[in-house]
């Protein structure tokens, strides 16, 4: 599932992963006609959209053995959400299925696929930002930070505050702007402060929200979504 | 004016609309509390030592001092001791058959007015007055009913010569205890609390019951810690090894 | 008056306070503080989490037979000597209060601190009809002495400076000292000592009542709550029918985990266990008591989506962490209860309506959820209360409606895909070096602080699309 956010603007992201997980030989499909999980139209409240969009979502990937998703959030809407926004006991049953297939991208390495060790397509110092969906709605901190920690040619170190909000929260970040950046500049400044020459997270809103605040304040900190630190074409030196 | 039974018929109305949000059942509550209370203080009475280690740990943790004396007689040694080092004469106390416990005639001639509180009911402007007296107090000395080691607190009932004001007014409160009271942990507390209010038990003593647990506080002024906001300033605690009047080995 | 107008919409409210220096300045330290002492607590504490799922079902057991704990309360309320009212609004509420004022004569009452009755805006209603509400919490003397509401549900007046204390000492009370909080702690003692004694009158919340005994708790660490329950003749407390707790062994429970969760104190300085009125024998205690059950909006939720705040133990620990609060303190909500469980409280008490912008004050993050003690899941139910903003149409038409369009768009692949030639087409003149560093319109409050990124010149799929074309 390459998401909204990555398809439009972060389709490396998606074509990294695809080449990372061809080299672990996993047979990758990407079944066409996809368009968004419908996590903001159930955020914002409008449940019967979300759930018109969760059952065509649930129907398109009826077929795949496994779905991996790049955005903790998006995994969250479809583990967690979809379920109960069906209405008949067949579609719950489907959507119960698609649940139990889909991981977050550092789940499926890492629990799935049982790898962690990869080599770094960065140097120095890399940091961890928890995204909320996924560290409270999945319960996962571990596996992104054993990816981390096992990468090849770079260093990882523990930010300040890691499992606070970035402040993206998906409308919210253009419903309260102002106070949105309030905290983005809270967790910007944890992230300068923690030396690392780039912070990592499993998301592509959070990566929007920070890269977005990065760039503005002129930081030489790079954001990067964590495919773009596992090198997919390098074996580990 | 709502009646009780339009009010909770409305209540009876919204909950038959819902079984609710997940099976759940309230604490499985002890059928004969007092019974079970008896086992356990024989159980506790094994391991007391443990129990007032815990107990002292906790109780300095929170700003509590500790005495510890060997024999009910050296209490008033202490007690004259807190006064004299923070200058101060006039005691109030509770009635010896509540402190179990002379005190009034070993500090009698030690340039302390101390005041005990009387063993039953009294006028109403008997009660005035003693409420002066209590107010004007500086040290306030009580018994305790329940000693909690998980958290350092003091228990105290209030009743016939034992009241409330002895723990609350003076900016300094002095409770005296033996191993008898000691229980480890809250979830005992809870069992305590139970047998104390099982059958008629709650009868016989007054309405309140207050735990302690360190000196009056609050941080509302920019969080900084300040004690002695409206209830006392300190708060001493006297272990007696050998047991007050009236207990198990008094 | 320092209370935000509510004319003004929530986030200007929560801008303005976004601009005060030092109430961010004390609201990182009060905030972080707290977050430390509890996970302090609770990381000292392994049964807590246990004690934590069992506190959440004894909540809910407890409304699985609410009117049963109910009935068992106000006999044993009764037995004792105690009266029972029965309050459905926060209008009947104060009309109950200030009858018993009158009926005893009472001109003087000390306020221990309770939100209940700052929901129901007693104070006001006791100074018209000539009684005198002193409230003796410091936190809440000190915004009373200021004519301001509380910001937070446990330190209410934890946006003040010790500078602005001693400056308000010196205005109302005509006390001078210097700005050190322990000189101004011992003036308040003074003044609230000589108002405790002369009282007729004192009046409390509940933080919980025993069913099985008919015994008022209320857990304070100043011993305020002591004073106001044993010296005045006539002693009121109002609580919130959610209160009930079943028994004793119950009540342990919550005792294990309030505390921990607000202060990270095992437990406050004092748990007060009072049931009823003065027994023979007895010096002090009330010759009058009386229970006020509060319904003001409850009642409706026990069959309704906001059911589980009806666990809430009024800790605070949820306000602590959320990053919202964090940033804005507790006067932008608006009312009477701030942070995330307030917004859900407000639905409550004022319904829907009233939280159509607070109910988006927050991103979802969960930390609150993670944080409460009776793990109430509060971001489930402000997506819930959103939604029902949407379906009784009190949201904006303009949202609906694109919010709809964005919701077809969605199930229409082709179309779908045509947005990406088309934004690439109309952000050529802002785009910069591969952002956007300025947007009109829509996703211009985006880029007044962000930068944005550029649609992609090839997405995902029209670049996968293109690899299947060539294979």
């Amino acid at each position: 599932m390459v998401t909204c956010l990555g398809d439009l603007f972060y389709p490396d992201v998606g074509e990294r992963i695809v080449r990372l997980l061809q080299r672990l030989d996993v047979t990758v499909e990407f079944p066409s006609g996809q368009t968004c999980c419908g996590l903001p139209l159930f955020n914002s409240g409008h449940h019967d959209e979300a759930a018109r969009v969760a059952r065509r979502t649930v129907d398109l990937f009826a077929g795949s053995e496994h779905v991996v998703v790049p955005s903790g959030s998006c995994a969250w809407m479809v583990k967690h959400e979809y379920p109960g926004l069906m209405t008949d006991a067949a579609s719950r049953a489907a959507a119960e299925g698609l649940a139990a297939r889909t991981s977050e991208l550092s789940q499926f390495l890492v629990k799935v696929l049982g790898r962690r060790k990869f080599q770094s397509a960065v140097e120095g110092t890399v940091t961890y930002h928890d995204s909320c969906h996924l560290l409270r709605g999945l319960h996962e901190s571990q596996s992104p930070r054993a990816l981390l920690r096992e990468l090849a040619g770079a260093r990882f170190v523990e930010l300040a505050g890691a499992d606070e909000c970035c402040g993206f929260g998906g409308s919210f970040s253009v419903r309260l702007p102002e106070v949105s950046t309030a905290i983005l500049d809270k967790k910007l400044a944890n992230v300068e402060a923690s030396g690392a020459a780039c912070v990592v997270a499993c998301d592509a809103g959070c990566l929007m929200q920070m890269r977005g605040g990065l760039s503005r304040r002129g930081s030489r900190v790079r954001a990067l979504h964590l495919a773009e630190v596992l090198d997919p074409d390098r074996d580990v030196q | 004016m709502t009646s009780r039974a339009e009010f909770l018929g409305r209540i009876r109305a919204e909950m038959a609309r819902t079984p609710g949000l997940f099976p759940a059942t309230p604490s499985v509550r002890p059928a004969r509390p007092r019974e079970r209370l008896d086992v356990l203080r024989r159980e506790l009475s094994e391991r007391w030592a443990e129990s007032l280690a815990r107990f002292v740990g906790e109780f300095e943790r929170v700003g509590g001092v500790f005495h510890r004396v060997a024999r009910v007689a050296e209490v008033s040694d202490v007690i004259a001791a807190i006064a004299a080092e923070r200058e101060m004469r006039k005691v109030v106390s509770w009635h010896p058959d509540a402190l179990r416990l002379d005190l009034a005639g070993p500090l009698s001639g030690r340039g302390l007015e101390i005041s005990t509180m009387p063993g039953g009911e009294v006028t109403a402007a008997e009660r005035e007055r003693l409420r002066g007296v209590a107010a004007a107090a500086e040290l306030g000395v009580t018994g305790v009913d329940l000693a909690v080691a998980e958290t350092g607190t003091l228990v105290v009932v209030s009743g016939a010569g034992r009241p409330r004001s002895t723990s609350l007014l003076p900016a300094c409160h002095a409770a005296v205890f033996d191993r008898d009271v000691l229980v480890e942990s809250l979830a005992q507390a809870g069992l305590v609390l139970e047998a104390w209010h099982e059958g008629s038990a709650a009868d016989a003593r007054g309405a309140a019951i207050n735990f302690i647990t360190g000196p009056s506080r609050t941080a509302d002024i920019e969080l900084t810690l300040t004690r002695g906001v409206h209830g006392p300033k300190e708060v001493h605690a006297v272990f007696v090894e050998d047991g007050l009047v009236g207990g198990a080995r008094g | 008056m320092s209370d935000p107008d509510l004319a003004t919409p929530f986030r200007e409210r929560a801008s303005r306070a976004l601009g005060d220096a030092f109430l961010k300045e004390a609201l990182t330290i009060a905030t972080t503080k707290f977050i430390t002492l509890r996970q302090e607590a609770f990381g000292d504490y392994p049964e807590g989490e246990e004690l934590r799922d069992r506190a959440r079902a004894i909540k809910e057991a407890t409304l699985q037979h609410l009117d049963q704990h109910l009935e068992r309360l106000i006999d044993n309320v009764e037995r004792r000597g105690g009266h029972v009212h029965y309050a459905n609004t926060a209008e009947d509420a104060r009309r109950i209060v200030l009858d018993i004022a009158r009926r005893s004569g009472a001109r003087l009452a000390v306020k221990s601190k309770s939100m209940a009755t700052e929901e129901i805006h007693l104070n006001e209603a006791l100074e018209a009809a000539g009684v005198t509400p002193i409230e003796t919490d410091l936190g809440e003397y000190i915004i009373q002495l200021a004519h301001e509401r509380p910001s937070h549900i446990i330190a209410p007046a934890i946006h003040k400076t010790k500078g602005q204390v001693a400056e308000l000492f010196a205005r109302e009370l005509k006390r001078e000292t210097r700005p050190d909080p322990e000189m101004l702690t011992r003036i308040a003692r003074e003044e609230l000592r000589e108002k405790f004694l002369q009282a007729d009158l004192g009046i409390t919340g509940a933080n919980f009542a025993v069913a099985e005994t008919g015994t008022v708790v209320l857990v304070t660490n100043e011993g305020n709550g002591r004073m106001a329950t044993s010296l005045p003749r006539v002693h009121v407390a109002v609580m919130g029918v959610e209160k009930v707790v079943p028994s004793m062994t119950d009540l342990a429970v919550f005792l294990a985990i309030l505390a921990k969760s607000a202060t990270g104190q095992k437990l406050s300085v004092y748990t007060s266990l009072v049931d009823g009125p003065r027994r023979s024998g007895e010096l002090e205690g009330p010759e009058e008591f009386h229970l006020v059950l509060l319904d003001n909006g409850r009642i409706k939720q026990i069959a309704g989506t906001l059911r589980e705040a009806l666990y809430c133990l009024r800790c605070g620990a949820c306000l602590n962490v959320c990053p919202v609060y964090r940033q804005i303190g507790g006067h932008a909500y608006g009312y009477t209860y701030p942070g995330p469980i307030g917004i859900l409280l407000t639905a409550m008490l004022e319904g829907p309506e009233s939280v159509k912008d607070l109910a988006h004050a927050s991103s979802l993050c969960g930390a609150c959820a993670d944080a409460c003690p009776v793990r109430i899941d509060i971001p489930r139910m402000l997506i819930e209360l959103r939604k029902e903003v949407v379906e009784r149409r009190i949201a904006p038409w303009p949202e609906r409606v694109v919010f709809g369009a964005f919701g077809w768009l969605l199930r229409h692949p082709a179309l779908y895909r045509l947005s990406a030639p088309i934004a690439r087409l109309l952000q050529r003149p802002f785009a910069r070096g591969g952002r956007i560093p300025r947007l009109p319109l829509f996703f211009s409050d985006w880029t007044r602080t962000r930068d944005l990124p550029v649609v992609a010149a090839r997405t995902f799929q029209e670049r996968w699309a293109e690899r299947e074309r060539r294979r």
